[in-house]
């Protein structure tokens, strides 16, 4: 590949966790400050950039792959939200096809088409569906596509059990070129032992968290704006959230190669985990903790 | 598990299943799969097995899909590509074979077929993948798709006549004299009262798969026919007789005799045409005797082929023409459960004498025994005519692949079989003796 221009960033994490809503936040903050950004959604769903762009339509680089031969930037993206180039993979319907490889052929495309050279970003963010299923998800983390991967977890055991699934391809690819991990972003933190439980994983898998991301009702509503919260409601400290995980992901380059726990590992740590809350929800005092 | 392999002549079961199907009167293949998998099974299966495949698989429709089916899905171009080969091609029955891409991305082909059924379409579907298995597997799904769906599209089944048998195991080209080596079961079993259903063929079309769900017995000839033969048997009770090789020679005698036993037969119009046909071959051999001792015909060999050829023509050697087995070669990786047999039937074919078997399908490693072998003549595919050169031995082409040979109905299973192997392989020691 010829000299990379920009910093490309992958985002992964559970399926619903919040991967859209904060890279797309993350996007905002930086165009903000005055950045050249782009977006990329890795998900068929193709709903990645839905709130940089006021919920207009975008037809999908596959989509219009499919329809004609001759493809142009313009025909695949949309200036959204502080000039950021949103652009949406796409892939088949749910069932059929294969996903993985659309999202392959969609980046391939991207390159052809000089997409880097063009735009000449500072930033590029990849936004891929959930978990790394098949090797077509592993794309933007593999052949040094994106340089730094991160991964949005909550304190669910399912989504940390993703975040475990993306460090072992991270840790497969790292050390032929991929993507080495940036940290986890903690999101929709609420119950109170939830910043302690993301901490313990990160510690645990040799990784750091770089922020932890409120559930915020604003959120919902800058959502239903069709808005990212920085644009919606700028002024608001979930606002403030998102610019500073921007901001350390702008000024910390630092990376790790992550040590994900084994299944039994895995197991058991969420098993002393489920001890722990149950006996915080269960309000049972130790002679320690009383002390 | 996975090793290196040299010069591999066991082609992807896509082309196993094409094998079959284009071995069927009346049968028109339609792969769903990348352009690449028919070409290759012309380039790399038909065109070298004899020659004898004039409408081989450039002609085959292919639905040829591209990027955008992979991602997409290939169903509707499937579904386009059934219809113009219906439109074409006129068929008595359609068969949907796959290849890797479409399986890997989970094109659903039994929704395909069903729509062609609905149109009335005789549709039926193997899913091939190359990576479910070599050309043998193809072989099995192929035959186990006809075996399944058949019944389903065809409700009125064929009356089956008294005394018919169904041949198993041979599989086209990949045995280049199947269609000599299914006349000549045919004709064996036509002498003693049988009705053969070879399946397979130019004059066999799809009544003859119609049939086989009536027959009498199952005639298995290689490991390969177990499976059908078993299908067969679960779901009609029709029972089976295995051979673990073609029987060539003396050997067809013993299984005409078997065959009269256990149906039931006239034993004496069996002897009598046992008898008859084995005079004549002891007047071939009388005929060849002079060049036999002259041109020291007795010697020791190296055979290579699948395990039916090695079964038929190694016995047929060692035991009825006085050569020596040295290296025995069985391509075919057959399945565990029968190499425990072969290789107690092919270390003792001449007892005392010291036979090295090998299971191999790497070319490399094949030669390699040959050489270390040192027999007198080489038996085997094109693949190995190089060692038979570097050893300076005559040669003869057997088994697949083939490139040197044009192979029409020659076969070398029974007594004709065992005529025209003593011709073919009296002229290549011929042929070097002039030589030298
Ligand atoms: N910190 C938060 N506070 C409140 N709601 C949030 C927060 N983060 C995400 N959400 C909400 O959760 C829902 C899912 O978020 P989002 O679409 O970003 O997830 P995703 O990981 O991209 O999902 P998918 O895997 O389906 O692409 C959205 O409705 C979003 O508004
Ligand atoms: S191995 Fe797969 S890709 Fe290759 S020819 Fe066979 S079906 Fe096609
Ligand atoms: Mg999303």
């Amino acid at each position: 590949m010829s000299e990379k221009i920009g910093k490309h960033i992958a985002i992964y994490g559970k399926g619903g966790i919040g991967k859209s809503t904060t890279t797309s936040n993350i996007s905002a903050a930086l165009a903000e400050s005055g950045y050249r950004v782009i977006q990329i959604g890795c998900d068929p769903k193709s709903d990645s950039t839905t709130i940089l762009r006021g919920g207009n339509d975008l037809p999908t680089v596959l989509d219009t792959l499919r329809e004609q031969s001759k493809v142009r930037i313009e025909d695949i993206s949309a200036v959204g939200f502080g000039g950021v180039l949103c652009i949406e993979a796409g892939g088949p319907v749910p069932g059929v096809g294969c996903a993985g490889r659309g999202i392959n052929a969609a980046v391939e495309l991207l390159q052809e088409l000089k997409l880097f050279d063009e735009f000449k970003p500072d930033f590029v963010l990849y936004d891929v569906l959930g978990d790394v299923v098949c090797g077509g998800f592993a794309v933007p983390i593999r052949d040094g596509l994106a340089d730094r991967a991160f991964v949005v977890t909550s304190s669910d055991f399912m989504a940390i059990f993703a975040a475990n699934n993306l460090f072992k391809a991270v840790n497969k690819y790292a050390p032929s070129g991929g993507a080495r991990l940036g940290g986890v972003i903690a999101n929709s933190i609420l119950a109170p032992y939830a910043p302690a439980l993301i901490d313990d994983f990160a510690g645990k898998t040799g990784s750091q968290v770089i922020g932890y991301v409120p559930r915020s009702l604003v959120v919902a509503q800058s959502e239903l704006y069709g808005q990212t919260v920085i644009e919606a409601v700028p002024q608001s400290e979930q606002a403030q959230v998102y610019r500073n995980l921007a901001k350390f992901i702008d000024e910390n380059e630092e990376t790790v190669i992550p040590k994900p726990l084994n299944g039994p590992e895995l197991k058991k740590w969420a098993r002393e985990w489920g001890d722990r809350i149950f006996e915080v929800e269960a309000g049972v005092v130790h002679e320690m903790a009383s002390i | 598990m996975s090793h290196h392999l040299e010069g591999s002549r066991n082609s992807c079961a896509l082309h196993g299943a094409l094998q079959l199907f284009e071995s069927i009167a009346g049968v028109v293949p339609v792969i769903h799969s990348t352009s690449g998998c028919g070409v290759q099974h012309y380039l790399g299966g038909t065109r070298l097995s004899g020659g004898n495949d004039p409408f081989g698989s450039p002609a085959v429709s292919s639905s040829n899909i591209g990027e955008k089916h992979v991602v997409f899905g290939g169903g509707s171009r499937l579904r386009e590509q059934l219809k113009n080969t219906v439109k074409v091609v006129q068929g008595d029955l359609y068969a949907i074979v796959t290849g890797c891409s479409t399986e890997m991305v989970g094109d659903d082909i039994p929704a395909m077929a069903k729509e062609g059924l609905e149109q009335d379409w005789p549709v039926v579907y193997a899913n091939t993948p190359g990576f479910r298995g070599d050309v043998h597997q193809g072989y099995h799904l192929a035959a186990k798709t006809l075996i399944e769906q058949l019944p389903e599209l065809w409700k009125d089944a064929e009356p089956a006549p008294a005394g018919l048998i169904n041949i198993w195991g041979i599989i086209p080209d990949q045995d280049p004299f199947w269609r000599g080596n299914l006349d000549e079961l045919g004709r064996l079993l036509e002498a003693i009262g049988l009705v053969p259903n070879l399946l397979l063929g130019g004059d066999q079309g799809t009544a003859a798969w119609k049939r086989a769900p009536g027959a009498a017995l199952n005639l298995v000839v290689s490991p390969w026919g177990e499976l059908p033969a078993r299908l067969l048997e679960e779901c009609y009770g029709t029972p089976s007789l295995s051979l673990e090789g073609l029987p060539v020679g003396a050997a067809a005698g013993i299984l005409l005799t078997r065959l009269t036993e256990q149906l039931g037969l006239d034993p004496l119009r069996t002897e009598e045409f046992i008898n008859r046909e084995q005079a004549r071959l002891q007047r071939q051999f009388a005929l060849l005797a002079d060049s036999y001792y002259r041109k020291g015909f007795q010697r020791e060999f190296a055979l290579v082929g699948e395990s039916s050829q090695v079964v038929g023509i190694g016995e047929f050697l060692g035991k009825s023409l006085g050569l020596l087995p040295r290296t025995l070669v069985i391509t075919d990786n057959p399945p565990e459960h029968v190499r425990e047999a072969l290789v107690n039937r092919l270390t003792t074919i001449v007892p005392g004498y010291d036979t090295e078997l090998v299971f191999s399908e790497d070319r490399a490693e094949i030669a390699d025994a040959i050489r270390s072998g040192q027999a007198g003549v080489v038996l085997g595919s094109s693949l190995e005519q190089e060692v038979a050169v570097e050893l300076g031995v005559p040669f003869l082409a057997v088994s697949f692949p083939l490139t040197n040979r044009i192979v029409l109905d020659r076969g070398y299973a029974g007594y004709r079989g065992a005529v025209a192997l003593l011709e073919d392989l009296g002229s290549v020691i011929l042929a070097d003796s002039l030589s030298v």
